[in-house]
């Protein structure tokens, strides 16, 4: 059983559709991650979940309850939806210390004074901030200003938890500490929750299920390891440039990559089209036959070397090099043909 | 130890001159006069006994009780005037919001007094109110009294507290706004528990300014004050100074009070800017609402009100004044007369004209000159030195400028002063000078903090002197707003009545003054034709400068 149910979603905004036909349900007590370049229409799924942005077309249900059915002219204002939002901007009210920030969503629920005040506590508790509850949200650090942003949304209990790119604004080690928080956090509540992010890293680790989306539509949704294994597309594929996507044709009993090499013929793939091979599936040698690729760059990044080499006049090929690789050095591609995968053209809208 | 070198010890001599002669020299015999009674013939003896003097004074508590009462009543009027235009602009779909933003503006072209005139024009016995339509006894009394006091000089401020509101609701995240509609609340909750407060200081803030402006204002009481038996405190004053029997201490005594209204006002203001910034500098997209055809019918008609009472009604007035010859019971008849009499060769009028306008476009150039060497200095100045300049470049801008006319006459006319300057017509460019040089210094100021200092530092760094830093890096990027300074200053300065009435050598008139002079004695059409050409240039000149940036912006 799904919650809520998005189908067939379109939004305009002047003359550009910014929402082309969307389909998404999200489970209870899950999170869906929703990830894209900006302007992809990620932020105004949410904005329509949320009762910000009205939908052109389509329908938005909670369960059985109607929140957007543009048909029958039906619309759930955003104050009775029961949700709760996080946003990019953290939007504290600066007048209100954080513990007023955290307690306004329960006033308006009519909570009497004690069980505010034990709710309150509870959830600076969960997010570690009880010690600042007297404090003035100017006085407060980016971390901690998101982590009152976060108590703020989960002190009601929302229904739903929108998170708009949270972490950005945030610097990258403080960005890696809360995403490890949040996601216990998550786990802990059973909270369901909705979250838009353009960090591949943060949908990943936060989304029980990932939506990659692009112009407006969903390109994939499928848990997290499905859609970095899977990709339906070559656009799935190299978002992020996290894969190399290959032309390929199988001849003569040979899967054949022009001016990179061949490798043994793979009966589940069609006679040519698209492959796509992981950075970290393809390593480079610099001894041996037939080295017909130049190393371009061979960048130390920590865990590995990052290699761009350069085949026939244009191919680029990206892998793991090796410590010592110079540029201009012949090098020859490694990597077992199992791992490669196959593109669909059919599923690319592009 | 920073490399850069900015404008050095010249700089910042020449500014503590410059400063000090304008502000600093007048206000400091003011205090002094008002502890020292006998300082000017040199003798120190009755200390503090001014002080003694005014809190004896008959009525002290009546006229100070006037003044806070009339300024409250005028700040309460503006806010429930201006606030609902600023909503309008910053938050309504409203078609033909430049129009209406014009018509806010209409205003700040009317000098208070020449309204409060207008308003006599139509409200007195006889006056253009009772030839058309009959004006009932209690609303006359009403009017020339309190009520219309106030009503005359909030119709001249709520411009500001309109644009101000804009401002204010344009700076509001409205993110803020769904925070609270995602946790439950209704619109009326997110009004009052999210917007209002946070609307609070920029509201607070304009209303205070709203307030000094009124409890300083002269022209005001002086012309209206005055016909309706209402003692105020800038209009007291001058009496002091200028009606036998002359009372200076007691006058002086009056001024600093006065001044320490107007500071306690500004600390305030200081206060809520500071609690109101330190929200972002980002744009927000604001969600406009659309009013419906009726709510754009409403919205017009309040613009429209308040454009007819502001500025409609008070210029047809002062028009029909300075054209009729006379008004029988068959209607008016109309001439051109008192215009031709106001340009004839030799008249009064026309010398008034001459000496306004010469006046008027050395105090301006003056101004804008040495206000941006100032605001750089300032800016480019570290340590004690520069908030020491700041207050002192702050301090004619926020005092009345009726107090630094009477610092000015005390300062210039003591024994010590060896050139003879007062009563010379030099006297009163230097005084408007001192008055509106820290107007021009603030729009430098503006312009200089949103100057990168590294430009500076680059030209030094190639090699360049101090003067060739100030003329070819400094000056380029200050030059709009010292042209906008210019502009300012020759506008007030067309219109500045206080100081002129009491600073002027006898037998000379300004274009206010004759105005003024002119209505008192009684030749109302003199004085509308007067009022009707200064307003007239000044729009002139304003127009032919935003047509000349406009046309400059174009181009770039």
């Amino acid at each position: 059983m799904s919650t809520l149910q998005i189908q067939a979603a379109e939004v305009r905004l002047g003359n550009t559709r910014v929402l082309r036909g969307i389909d998404l349900n999200v489970a209870p007590q899950t999170c869906t991650a929703l990830l894209g370049p900006s302007g992809c229409g990620k932020t105004t799924l949410l904005n329509v979940i949320a009762g910000a942005v009205a939908l052109d077309k389509g329908s938005l249900y909670w369960g059985e309850q109607v929140l957007d059915l543009p048909a029958e002219k039906k619309f759930l204002p955003m104050n009775q939806r029961g949700f709760a939002m996080v946003f990019q901007d953290f939007s504290l009210w600066p007048h209100m210390t954080v513990a007023e920030n955290v307690a306004f969503g329960l006033k308006i629920r009519k909570l009497n004074r004690s069980d505010r005040e034990t709710k309150v506590k509870d959830a600076l508790q969960k997010v570690r901030m009880e010690k600042l509850a007297s404090r003035k949200p100017a006085s407060l650090s980016g971390g901690q200003q998101q982590r009152v942003s976060i108590a703020r949304a989960l002190a009601v209990q929302p229904k739903l938890l929108l998170f708009d790119e949270p972490l950005s604004a945030l610097d990258a080690k403080l960005r890696e500490e809360l995403k490890a928080e949040l996601k216990l956090l998550l786990l802990e509540t059973g909270q369901t929750a909705v979250y838009v992010t353009h960090d591949q890293a943060e949908a990943y680790t936060l989304g029980d299920q990932v939506a990659l989306m692009n112009a407006g539509r969903v390109e994939q949704i499928g848990a997290p390891e499905r859609i970095y294994h899977h990709p339906r597309n070559a656009y799935v594929a190299g978002f992020l440039g996290a894969a190399n996507v290959l032309p390929y044709r199988q001849q003569n009993g040979r899967l054949e990559i022009e001016d990179i090499g061949h490798w043994p013929v793979r009966k589940d793939f069609p006679e040519s089209g698209l492959c796509f091979l992981r950075r970290e599936d393809v390593h480079f040698e610099t001894v041996g036959e037939h080295l017909n690729g130049t190393c371009l760059i061979n960048q130390f990044l920590g865990s590995h070397y990052a290699l761009e080499a350069r085949f026939g006049l244009s191919q680029i090929l990206h892998g793991h090099g090796k410590p010592g690789l110079k540029p201009g050095t012949p090098v020859r591609a490694v990597c077992d043909v199992h791992k490669f995968g196959f593109l669909s053209p059919e599923n690319s809208y592009v | 130890m920073s490399p850069h070198r900015g404008p050095g010890r010249f700089g910042v001599i020449t500014a503590f001159l410059l400063l000090g002669t304008a502000a600093g020299y007048p206000l400091t015999v003011l205090c002094l006069q008002a502890v020292f009674p006998h300082l000017l013939s040199g003798g120190f003896g009755e200390i503090f006994q001014p002080f003694t003097e005014m809190i004896h004074t008959e009525g002290l508590g009546q006229l100070m009780g006037n003044s806070l009462a009339w300024a409250g009543a005028t700040t309460l009027l503006a806010w429930m005037l201006g606030i609902p235009c600023g909503w309008f602009l910053a938050r309504t779909r409203l078609p033909g919001k430049g129009l209406a933003r014009l018509t806010l503006l209409a205003p700040v072209m009317t000098p208070p007094y020449v309204g409060a005139l207008c308003y006599i024009l139509i409200f007195q016995t006889r006056g253009f109110g009772d030839r058309i339509l009959g004006i009932p006894e209690p609303i006359r009394e009403a009017f020339f009294g309190f009520g219309g006091i106030t009503l005359v000089m909030a119709l001249s401020s709520f411009g500001y507290v309109a644009l101000a509101a804009e401002t204010a609701f344009c700076a509001l995240p409205p993110r803020l706004g769904d925070a609270a509609r995602q946790l439950g609340a209704t619109r009326r909750t997110v009004a009052y528990r999210v917007v209002f407060p946070l609307l609070l200081p920029a509201i607070l803030n304009a209303g205070i300014l709203v307030f000094l402006d009124t409890l300083s204002n002269f022209g005001v009481p002086a012309v209206l004050g005055t016909r309706a038996d209402l003692p105020l405190l800038p209009a007291e004053i001058f009496r002091l100074v200028t009606s036998w029997p002359l009372n200076l201490p007691l006058a002086t005594a009056l001024s600093s009070l006065l001044c320490l209204f107007a500071l306690a006002s500004v600390a305030a203001t200081r206060r809520l800017t500071r609690e109101a910034n330190g929200k972002g500098e980002r744009v927000f997209q604001i969600r406009r609402i659309s009013l419906g055809l009726w709510g754009n019918v409403w919205a017009w008609l309040w613009f429209g009100l308040l454009f007819i009472c502001s500025t409609g009604l008070p210029y047809t007035a002062m028009l029909c004044m300075s054209l009729i010859e006379n008004w029988q019971e068959s209607g008016p008849t109309w001439t051109f007369n008192h215009y031709n009499a106001l340009f004839r060769a030799g008249s009064g009028g026309r010398d008034a004209l001459t000496n306004s306008l010469r006046l008027s476009l050395g105090a301006a150039t003056l101004c804008a000159g040495a206000g941006g060497y100032l605001a750089y200095v300032i800016s480019r100045t570290r340590s004690h030195t520069r908030h020491l300049l700041d207050a002192l470049g702050t301090l004619p801008r926020v005092l009345p400028k009726i107090i630094l006319a009477v610092g000015l006459i005390l300062a210039w006319n003591a024994p010590w002063i060896p050139l003879r300057i007062y009563g010379t017509p030099a006297m009163l460019l230097l005084a408007y000078i001192s008055i509106y040089i820290s107007d021009a210094l603030n729009f430098g100021a503006a312009s200089m903090s949103r100057m990168n200092q590294g430009l500076e530092t680059a030209a030094e760094s190639l090699g360049a002197g101090r003067l060739r830093v100030f003329i070819q890096v400094v000056l380029p990027h200050l030059a709009p707003a010292l042209g906008a300074a210019w502009l300012m200053t020759f506008i007030v300065c067309m219109r500045e009545l206080v100081a002129s009435l009491l600073l002027l050598p006898p037998g000379m008139q300004t274009t206010a003054t004759f105005v003024f002079n002119q209505f008192e004695q009684g030749d109302l059409a003199a004085a509308m034709a007067m009022a009707t050409v200064t307003i007239g240039l000044t729009t002139v000149v304003l127009i032919l400068f935003q047509s000349i940036s406009f046309f400059r912006t174009k181009d770039s």
